[in-house]
């Protein structure tokens, strides 16, 4: 057999994505039982997909998955039988032996040893819900099979006669008075095959008792069409009531002309093997005439009955095509900004038939893109199940009593950006567990409900996607980490913080709180880690807290890794380009709007509020100070968390898309710069993350300016 | 000519992976004439213009089970003298002793070997 074109081989790797599909159905099934369904479809659908793993698993020989699906598929068709209720201690062992079973799945599909043991516990715990009922299976020898006695098919090659249906409709009153129209009705069935319309007046009366308003005529349709009797009653749906209406099939009876003899029965032999008798059977090659056809076109030629069924058919693409379009799509991007600048400098008039075609073309790029884009993104749902076995998992290790909710599951992201949170989600959700959460003992001296709570959510706003982990346990007890942070020489002794500040110390490289690390939230690896894979995204991640009340982590992802709606600024000579969602409006610096707080540190007046004022000259290192502050352009700056700021530039180009182009890991890492991008007249420039620049500016100072607004308005 | 090469047969199997196999399997046999669906109604739908020989049909399916697929295969004039064969997980008494009552054919219990479903079609076919 051909190595590279094994159908086996694709079947197998079909099998395996097929399953990815079914463990998530299993698992929303599973959480929809555990949040009180009793719809009876959603253990249909539970049971189903263990069974179709199982028999999927069965036909390419995986003994242990087989094993183990089986015993998990026979006690949750107890629970479908009504035999066995799915009280909590059930679904605990459901979800587990779902967890179990999608590991047997992985391993089975990447080739690994399975220890034949693994999932002893779990068997014996699904044994524990059995009674000793056991199945009364029929076996092939209990079960006589029948043979076809008729095998009479048309002819593969004559076109099979469509139905034909007989179509009694008699418009009521109500039918005109409502604005419908027998004529359309009529037409709307013709077009579904070949008609015959008869038109009964018998009912007509002499033109002096003729009113007209009343219906008097009735039709008589003959159809001849692929269709079924639903989608004719279809066509009369909105006159449903209001008509007469009697379909039917004519050609229901009709046998069609035998093409292939009978088959002799072959059931009279007990064993289902073949015998030489059976096999001498052979079908007489005589073809009959195929029955006539009453319109060619009509008929279905060779058309294939198999046809993707379900409520919407998805296709399978390769990643690296849509990479591909993706990129192209970025090229399409630049060489329309490029193209766009070409024509404007050759001085064309803007009601010219070039440029109003260029704006055409804009907009089909913006399309195109956004179309691109969504190829692209995918619910984060499937991110969140996994989070949820990580809660499990991490709740009996440390023997907390958890919950896991989850808000907004269908938010949509971008798949790179799916794939490369799950290992900083996976930390922060094993934090929240093992830090976050308080012990049971500590939760039931507090007063709390001894089940902690981790909430994981996801959400747009403000063009971005904000995801976040919260938990309902202690908050970050500051006195210890300020303590930690100190004795670690991270913090000077004499350091005052604020809340705040002591917070954001837990993003410190090799920050460890928990007195003795625990194997669950490992060793090594910290929040610095998270926070670094966040950024690496284009995100960020802020932290709040209360005593008592709890942690909450917000990280904040760019929709797309792509492009950017961005605006294009000069500062001291150089490009740059911010991100058109968090530039909240500009200004012109008038000599009045800058107040100094300390030398420096300024803040600027907007509308009787203060934001503090950053030069974004000095921070990047361009230039020094400007003599003076008036008359500059400023970017008011709102971020997700509520955060304002004023950047001074020295002027602004342009807004546009731009293409986001990674910078290399070999570039050092500078404060502020997110990526690069080229322009349209071929140039480069840096992106700007203006979370970064405002957080680079110094934890310090930043806490002081946190607020001016309320501390001006006190004052 | 031999059986194999008029034998229409069509496969209904919610699981494309299972759809895969079987018509791999029947492929292996010499048999090409073969459609699938992943439904009953899609199924039903289909057999209406072309019909078959030979429906080989899951039981487990969401909508319309195997069983229920028979049935309506029985009670249509074009259908009911099809040849159906079962494929189950679980030959269930319950389910077997319905399926006969159908006019089921013939069953096979997953997993199977290519050479079981081969007896299994021919048992109710003849050699193919």
């Amino acid at each position: 057999m051909n190595d590279t074109n094994d159908p086996m081989a694709e079947i197998r790797a079909s099998f395996f994505i097929e399953c990815e599909e079914l463990l998530e159905a299993l698992q929303d099934g599973l959480q929809q039982m555990d949040d009180g369904s009793d719809d009876p479809e959603t253990i249909n659908i539970v049971f189903r997909a263990v069974h179709s793993i199982k028999g999927g698993a069965g036909a390419f020989g995986l003994e242990d998955l087989v094993r183990f699906a089986h015993r998990y598929e026979t006690v949750l068709d107890e629970v479908r039988s009504g035999k066995l209720t799915a009280d909590a201690e059930a679904m605990k062992v459901f979800f587990q032996a779902a967890d179990h079973l999608s590991d047997l799945v992985r391993m089975c599909r990447d080739g690994q040893d399975i220890d034949p043991n693994g999932g002893d516990n779990l068997i014996a715990a699904l044994n524990a819900f059995l009674g000793d009922t056991e199945e009364e299976e029929v076996t092939a020898e209990d079960f006589q099979p029948l043979g076809v006695m008729t095998l009479d098919l048309p002819d593969l090659d004559a076109p099979a006669t469509p139905p034909e249906y007989e179509i009694l409709f008699k418009p009521g009153q109500e039918l005109f008075t409502t604005g419908n129209e027998p004529q359309t009705l009529l037409r709307n069935l013709a077009a579904l095959g070949t008609a015959q319309v008869r038109c009964d007046r018998g009912d007509l009366p002499d033109l002096s008792s003729l009113a007209p308003e009343t219906p008097y005529f009735s039709w008589n349709i003959t159809l001849q069409a692929e269709v079924m009797e639903d989608e004719i009653r279809e066509v009369f749906e909105f006159v449903d009531g209001l008509c007469e209406l009697t379909i039917t099939r004519l050609d229901d009876d009709t046998e069609s002309p035998s093409a292939l003899p009978d088959l002799p029965a072959v059931a009279e032999e007990p064993e289902p093997e073949p015998t030489p008798a059976a096999a001498s059977v052979e079908l007489a090659p005589e073809p009959a005439p195929p029955k006539p056809v009453a319109k060619p076109e009509s008929s279905s030629d060779a058309a294939p009955p198999a046809k993707a069924a379900g409520p919407k058919s998805v296709v399978r693409v390769d990643l690296e095509r849509i990479e591909r379009l993706v990129n192209l799509v970025g090229e399409l991007v630049i060489n329309q900004a490029m193209l766009a600048q070409s024509l404007d400098q050759a001085g064309l008039s803007p009601h010219s038939d070039a440029m109003n075609g260029l704006e055409e073309f804009q907009r089909l790029t913006r399309d195109i893109q956004d179309s691109v884009m969504m190829i692209r993104a995918q619910p984060v749902k499937s991110l969140f199940q996994r989070m949820s076995r990580i809660v499990r998992e991490a709740s009996a290790a440390v023997k907390k009593d958890v919950r896991l909710i989850t808000e907004g599951e269908a938010t949509e992201v971008d798949k790179t950006v799916i794939e490369r949170l799950a290992d900083p989600l996976t930390h922060m959700i094993r934090n929240a567990v093992d830090h976050g959460l308080e012990s049971t003992a500590d939760r039931k001296e507090a007063g709390k409900e001894t089940t902690g709570h981790v909430r994981l959510s996801a959400a747009h706003r403000s063009g971005r996607v904000i995801i976040e982990v919260s938990d309902d346990g202690g908050g970050i007890n500051r006195d210890k980490v300020l303590g930690i942070a100190k004795s670690k020489g991270l913090v000077p002794q004499d350091a005052s913080l604020t809340d705040g500040e002591i917070d954001n110390l837990l993003f410190l490289p090799g920050f460890s709180t928990a007195s003795q690390v625990s194997d669950l939230s490992g060793r090594g690896v910290g929040m610095d880690v998270v926070k670094t894979s966040i950024q690496q995204l284009g995100g960020r991640i802020a932290i709040t807290s209360e005593r008592g009340k709890g942690t909450t982590f917000s990280i904040s992802l760019p929709l797309t890794l792509a492009v950017l709606d961005g605006m294009v600024v000069n500062v001291a000579g150089e490009t740059l380009v911010l991100p058109l969602n968090v530039v909240e409006e500009t200004l012109s610096l008038g000599p009045e709007d800058v107040q100094m707080l300390r030398p420096g540190h300024n803040v600027v007046r907007v509308r009787g509020g203060f934001v503090p004022l950053y030069d974004l000259g000095i921070m990047l290192g361009y230039r020094g100070a400007r003599d003076t502050l008036a008359g500059a352009i400023v970017l008011l700056i709102s971020l997700e968390d509520g955060t304002r700021a004023a950047l001074v530039i020295d002027g602004i180009q342009d807004q546009r898309q731009v293409v986001i182009k990674g910078l290399d890991d070999s570039f050092y890492r500078a404060p502020g710069i997110a990526a690069a991008t080229i322009l349209g007249d071929g140039q480069i420039a840096l992106i700007l993350d203006p979370a970064d620049i405002i957080a680079a500016a110094g934890p310090m100072r930043h806490a002081e300016l946190a607020r001016p607004e309320r501390k001006a308005v006190n004052e | 000519m031999a059986l194999r090469d008029q034998i229409r047969i069509m496969v209904v199997d919610d699981m494309s992976t299972s759809r895969g196999l079987i018509t791999q399997a029947l492929d292996a046999f010499g048999v090409r004439n073969v459609a699938s669906t992943a439904d009953g109604p899609s199924a039903l739908k289909a057999l209406e213009s072309t019909p078959v020989h030979l429906v080989i049909s899951d039981y487990n399916m969401p909508g319309m089970d195997g069983l229920q697929l028979l049935h309506r295969l029985r009670s249509g004039a074009k259908t009911k003298g099809v040849g159906f064969i079962l494929i189950t997980g679980k030959a269930d008494k319950a389910i077997i002793d319905q399926g006969r009552k159908f006019g089921m054919n013939n069953f096979l219990k997953k997993p199977f070997e290519p050479k079981d479903l081969q007896a299994c079609i021919e048992a109710v076919v003849g050699r193919l």
